[in-house]
């Protein structure tokens, strides 16, 4: 990853980056600029951005994509051998609990799907699930980390800063890696920005964390005290002075993308704000996301801003179901009926609706959307008045579409009653190659030099891209 | 998993182990080898185990290498095939299946192998021929310890900086001095963080330079580049993010320190062992907040409690390294470090250092008593109520240990050697230990200290920082040439060591060996004092030069490794905010105490309290370093957002108006612009800069909007 005659200091002085990895390509051979739009490595799929529908807090496979007919017919009865230290709460250890929620069976696939996603079902045939993912921890940021970044300690890069380390970005006027947490005040992920840091990798590749609430964006808007036609007075003169002392300067490379960056930031002022602009979009299309729906307008919102971002170049975009923890998101200890029906409702019009949109445009074959979160839920009973389920980390289901992945396929099994990850099992790390190749993206080859170690998102026990999930 | 151990870790245990009829056995696995298993091997094995590729790190063409095991542990244990991993996974009981995508091995085949190991899984002959077996990376030897940073200091005879360069330079000379009015804003800014008042040139060049290390704004300025090396924040990080109300003390102590200026080793004994040398002294006290200020999680499941804990004091020994020894020994954790003679051993050695050390609130009572933190709080504001103390975070022994939402202890009475990092591989107990190959002899005695009767520590910081200042026979000289290398660092914008935290293999070269041992040794002769050092570069002509452009130069030495010309650099992003405020005529001195979120705060970045989850979103964009891990040298970016804050953020156009009112004193106009340019750059405009800003105001401008244009040129940013 590293250019042969420049300094990593040059490199880096002479990109854009973070917001958009605003290249300032004009400026810029692209051969010796790593951060420019680059060339995918051609090892696997074709997704040029990726949407992560992040179903924060661990929902539970056996209510949703993994259906376990055995686990009904257990219901009730002890799961000998059970280790209580297996999920977060000892005490509290049920019985096996079969699923509240009915199943059926949809599309050509015939995949079954839970009640709960009555309008996301209907694409099963361009979802590809991953049934057998297993994690390294039982607890939310540890395996939130775990998930985002391939480690469980706080302070790694995460994959959207990996994808957009190798790829670069394609807007000139927006953030190339954006990130959106739950708008309804129930908090952030656990661990909140460490989960989109970009850890060792130079800080332009962190994900630009949209605001809920107010601008989604620091410092776009003209400060009172100023008039747009003053600012561009000011950048003119800014402009003309900068270039008068340019000359002879030992580092004109450097002071010269300075110059471009003022440029860059005035432009973006009109456009980050036409990106985010919901309401330009046609009735049918917001009436197609649910956006004007009380239940689902907020996350409709979100995966429509998604799809505008898709278009207009934006690499990775994360978007977060649910809050913090616990009854503020799929962390479903208390009434796994009740707190899964909630999110559900809440993102399953939209998400239904952003494969729907992202295919008729013809962008759902360039664009990966995962859903997924850190881990997965006990097929056994948390006890309480309302039966909940605790976090399993040994066994969760995950599905990608678009982007080139295998419609209506189903790769890899938990056992019986979904406990346990049996057949091709898919570590974390596993699945962050086979994200990376979906984004044509060689994870042996995505590389960069930190505390003397060529580190990467996969880390060193040698993971295997699932490659059955790739049409 | 004992038995595995017992055969990784020597020799002499696979002898205990060894069946009474061995050598019988192993004459017929010889035969085994011979007849089938050699070819086996070959076939199904060897390409990605020794042959084409390492993978897994396992390595089977001699039996050395085979013995070893990879990065999954032992993979054969001799006479023992049940108990062999390799086995399992050839008959496909265990993940990863073997042999890796190909089908699975004919059972005969596998008995033969598991008949082989039964014997004692002799080799007559490597598998590839000729091959020898890979030097043992648990060995540290004499030839390691030729590695230049692992050497006793050279004694280099010099009189100055400059000459040594020159013996270097290839033939190049000193590119000339720098103006004047251009060497004393390059001076204030090095050595204080803020631009030069109007009048600073009237002082001779070396009384400016003993004036501003005099100063009290060169700690706050130099105590920031030792807070990336520290990791140094103010919250837990992880879930919560707690706040840590009495981190900020650290903060203090090694402004105060660098003011001092406290001898070197003192400030690295402090920080590792300061309860340990003045119990009673709260700057010693304060120190230790080094080694508290990573990273902890806020809330441990049972089962994590422990790998929790080695995370812990991992981060300790991690920070240490990289800070003061240029070395990353977190790498030994899991596996001997390839690259450097680090072997896991001496990882867990160091490790056990910091058994039984924790962050700890205490109380410094006026009467000087030193207890621990008894929390009342003030029900009303719901904030801790402390009186007549000062109370502080330590990272320490013998106090109440800071205790998070655990379902375990705060730490384990014993530290053991975990193979690949894991808890739930624990061989024997670690007893404390050094680097080998920067112990000369390996003689722990030397530096063992033992607390006195009665204290609560256990004295082995402080035996650590014994062995680390130890010039003769410890770390001390490597110590000596990081931190000098350190300030050559922040003075040209690099070092003499391009790569401040790795003086190992993987790190980049010493340009200028010799000159860093001389300066090495000077500050080792010097009582460890670091002002006489910045007094020695400053007054060089090496930092002296201009920074005009000069191409046949940049062609010979594209990475100035010769340091014939001086490269401008942009600010931190401190000093452009400090910069900024200084010239508005804002900023607030008031030295020390708690920070503030507050993004209109007045006073010096410096004392921004540091909350993970909440960084100074204005700092960030210059750049600021994620606080997780020790920060060498930061990169210098240059994106959008920068340019958007000092466009749009009401600081910045709040410290423009400012810096408007300021000039207001001036009288007309071209007065105005004058007194602008030598605030803000230390010098008059040109007759053309005097025009466009006339031209500029003339326009309907307001004399604000002309002084943020001024705070965001590519001049007030840059060093030249």
């Amino acid at each position: 990853m590293h250019p042969p005659t420049l300094s990593r200091r040059e490199m880096l002085a002479r990109t854009g980056g973070g917001f958009g990895m605003l290249a300032l390509a004009s400026m810029l051979e692209a051969a010796q600029n790593p951060f420019a739009p680059r060339a995918p490595m051609q090892v696997g799929g074709r997704a040029k951005s990726i949407i992560w529908i992040f179903t924060n807090g661990g929902p539970s496979q056996v209510d949703t994509w993994d259906y376990k007919p055995e686990l009904a017919r257990r219901d009730g009865q002890t799961l000998e051998g059970f280790d209580p230290k297996t999920g977060f709460f000892p005490g509290s250890v049920g019985g096996l609990m079969k699923s509240p929620f009915g199943f059926r069976q949809y599309g050509q696939s015939g995949t079954w799907c839970s009640d709960l996603f009555p309008k996301t079902s209907m694409h099963v045939d361009k979802m590809c699930f991953i049934h057998s993912c297993w994690t390294g921890s039982n607890n939310h940021s540890p395996a939130l980390f775990m998930m985002n970044t391939g480690a469980t300690r706080m302070g790694y890069p995460c994959v959207g800063s990996w994808v957009t380390y190798g790829l670069g970005g394609e807007s000139d006027s927006l953030p190339s890696f954006v990130v959106m947490s739950d708008p309804l005040n129930r908090g952030l992920p656990k661990g909140s920005a460490a989960n989109w840091g970009a850890g060792f990798l130079p800080s332009v590749f962190q994900g630009t964390w949209l605001k809920p609430s107010g601008a989604p964006i620091d410092n776009l808007a003209v400060p009172a005290s100023l008039t747009p036609q003053r600012q561009r007075a000011q950048l003119d003169l800014m402009a003309r002075l900068n270039r008068q002392a340019l000359a002879g300067s030992a580092v004109e490379s450097e002071l010269n993308a300075r110059i471009e960056s003022f440029e860059l930031a005035y432009r973006m002022q009109t456009a980050a704000p036409e990106a985010f602009a919901i309401k330009d979009e046609p009735e049918h299309i917001r009436k197609l996301y649910g956006v004007d729906e009380k239940h689902c307008g907020h996350f409709a919102t979100q995966c429509l801003t998604a799809r505008r971002m898709v278009e207009r170049g934006v690499r990775f975009i994360q978007i977060y179901s649910g809050g913090m923890e616990n009854q503020q998101s799929w962390d479903g200890h208390r009434d796994i009926l009740g707190n899964h029906s909630g999110f559900a409702a809440e993102s399953d019009q939209p998400v239904a609706a952003l494969i729907s949109d992202l295919e008729q445009r013809g962008l759902l074959d360039q664009t990966l959307v995962i859903w997924g979160g850190e881990f997965g839920r006990l097929p056994i009973a948390q006890k309480g008045a309302q039966p909940g389920r605790d976090h399993n980390p040994h066994a969760f289901t995950i599905w990608m579409c678009g982007g080139g992945v295998r419609g209506g396929h189903h790769h890899g099994e938990s056992d019986e009653i979904g406990f346990k990850a049996v057949l091709d099992r898919v570590s974390v790390h596993d699945l962050h190659a086979t994200i990376l190749a979906a984004a044509g993206l060689d994870h042996e080859r995505l590389t960069f030099k930190f505390q003397g170690l060529d580190q990467r998102l996969t880390g060193v026990e040698n993971p295997k891209v699932v490659k059955q999930v790739f049409a | 998993m004992r038995i595995l151990f017992q055969l990784l870790v020597a020799g002499s245990a696979l002898a205990a182990n060894l069946p009474s009829d061995h050598a019988k056995r192993m004459e017929r696995g010889l035969r085994l080898f011979d007849d089938e298993v050699a070819s086996t091997l070959k076939q199904h094995c060897l390409k990605c185990h020794g042959g084409e590729k390492v993978k897994s790190d396992f390595d089977l063409t001699t039996r050395e290498d085979l013995l070893r095991g990879g990065s999954h542990g032992a993979a054969v244990v001799p006479f023992d095939s049940k108990g062999s991993l390799i086995m399992a996974l050839v008959r496909h009981e265990k993940e990863s299946n073997m042999p890796d995508g190909s089908p699975k091995l004919p059972e005969a085949v596998i008995a033969k192998l598991a008949a082989w190991i039964d014997d004692g899984a002799p080799y007559s002959s490597p598998l590839i021929a000729g091959k020898k077996p890979k030097k043992d990376p648990g060995v540290v030897t004499e030839e390691d310890r030729q590695w230049w940073a692992f050497q006793p200091l050279k004694k280099v005879q010099a009189k100055s900086i400059d000459e040594l360069l020159l013996k270097n330079a290839k033939g190049m000379t000193f590119a000339p001095p720098a103006e004047k009015s251009v060497l004393v804003r390059r001076l204030y800014l090095d050595l204080t963080g803020l631009p030069p008042p109007v009048d600073a040139d009237a002082m001779e060049l070396p009384a400016l330079v003993d004036r501003l290390l005099a100063s009290p704004q060169h700690g706050e300025r130099w105590a920031r580049h030792w807070l990336d090396v520290a990791r140094y924040a103010e919250s837990t990080g992880f879930e919560q993010d707690y706040d840590r109300p009495f981190a900020f003390h650290y903060r203090d102590f090694v402004i105060r320190a660098l003011n001092e200026d406290m001898p070197y080793d003192q400030f690295v004994k402090w920080q590792l062992a300061g309860d340990e040398y003045e119990p009673k002294n709260p700057q010693a006290l304060a120190a230790t907040g080094f080694l508290g200020a990573g990273v902890f999680p806020s809330q441990i499941t049972a089962n994590e409690v422990e790998r929790t804990r080695y995370d812990a004091m991992d981060d300790m020994l991690s920070t240490t390294g990289n800070a003061m020894l240029g070395l990353t020994i977190g790498c030994a954790r899991c596996h001997d470090n390839k690259y450097d003679p680090i072997p896991t051993a001496d990882y867990y050695a160091m490790l056990s250092t910091f058994t039984t050390t924790t962050r700890m609130n205490v109380d410094i009572h006026r009467d000087g008593r030193v207890t621990s933190a008894v929390t009342t709080m003030d029900a009303k504001k719901n904030t801790p109520v402390v009186k007549d103390a000062t109370r502080m975070m330590i990272c320490a022994e013998g106090y109440d240990p800071i205790v998070m939402h655990t379902q375990g202890g705060p730490f384990f009475d014993k530290t053991f050697l975990l193979k690949r990092g894991s808890t739930d591989m624990k061989d024997r107990e670690a007893t404390q230990g050094f680097l080998q190959v920067l112990s000369r002899p390996q003689d722990f005695k030397r530096w063992q200290w033992r607390p006195p009767e009665g204290s609560k520590s256990s004295g082995r910081r402080r035996t650590l920082s014994h062995w680390i200042t130890d010039v003769d026979h410890g770390a001390g000289a490597l110590l000596a040439r990081v931190i000098v290398n350190r300030l050559w660092q922040h003075h040209f914008g690099t070092g003499l060591v391009p790569t401040p935290n790795d003086f190992g293999k993987t790190g980049t070269p010493c340009t200028q060996p010799e000159l860093l041992d001389w300066l090495a040794g000077r500050l080792i002769d010097g009582g460890w004092k670091l002002k006489p050092i910045h007094r020695l570069i400053l007054n060089s002509r090496a930092w002296q030069q201009s920074s005009a452009r000069d191409a046949a130069k940049e062609a010979a030495d594209p990475a100035n490794g010769l340091f014939m010309r001086f490269v401008p650099c942009r600010l931190e992003a401190e000093a452009i905010r400090d910069s900024m405020l200084a010239v508005s005529g804002r900023l607030d001195e008031t030295l020390f105490g708690p920070g503030t979120r507050d993004e209109n705060s007045r006073r010096r970045s410096i004392y921004f309290n540091i909350k993970r989850s909440q960084l100074i979103g204005s700092l960030v964009a210059f750049d600021l370093p994620e606080p997780l891990v020790s920060q060498g040298a930061r990169p210098t970016t240059t994106v959008a957002p920068q340019a958007l804050i000092l466009m749009n953020s009401p600081q910045a156009r709040s410290w423009a108006e400012g810096l408007a009112a300021r000039l207001q004193a001036a009288g007309d106009g071209q007065g105005q612009i004058t007194l602008a340019y030598q605030l803000c750059f230390h010098r008059n405009p040109s007759a053309a800069e005097l025009d466009a800003g006339l031209a500029f105001l003339k326009s309907g401008a307001s004399p604000a909007d002309y002084c943020q244009v001024l705070l965001s040129l590519n001049e007030f940013v840059y060093v030249n």
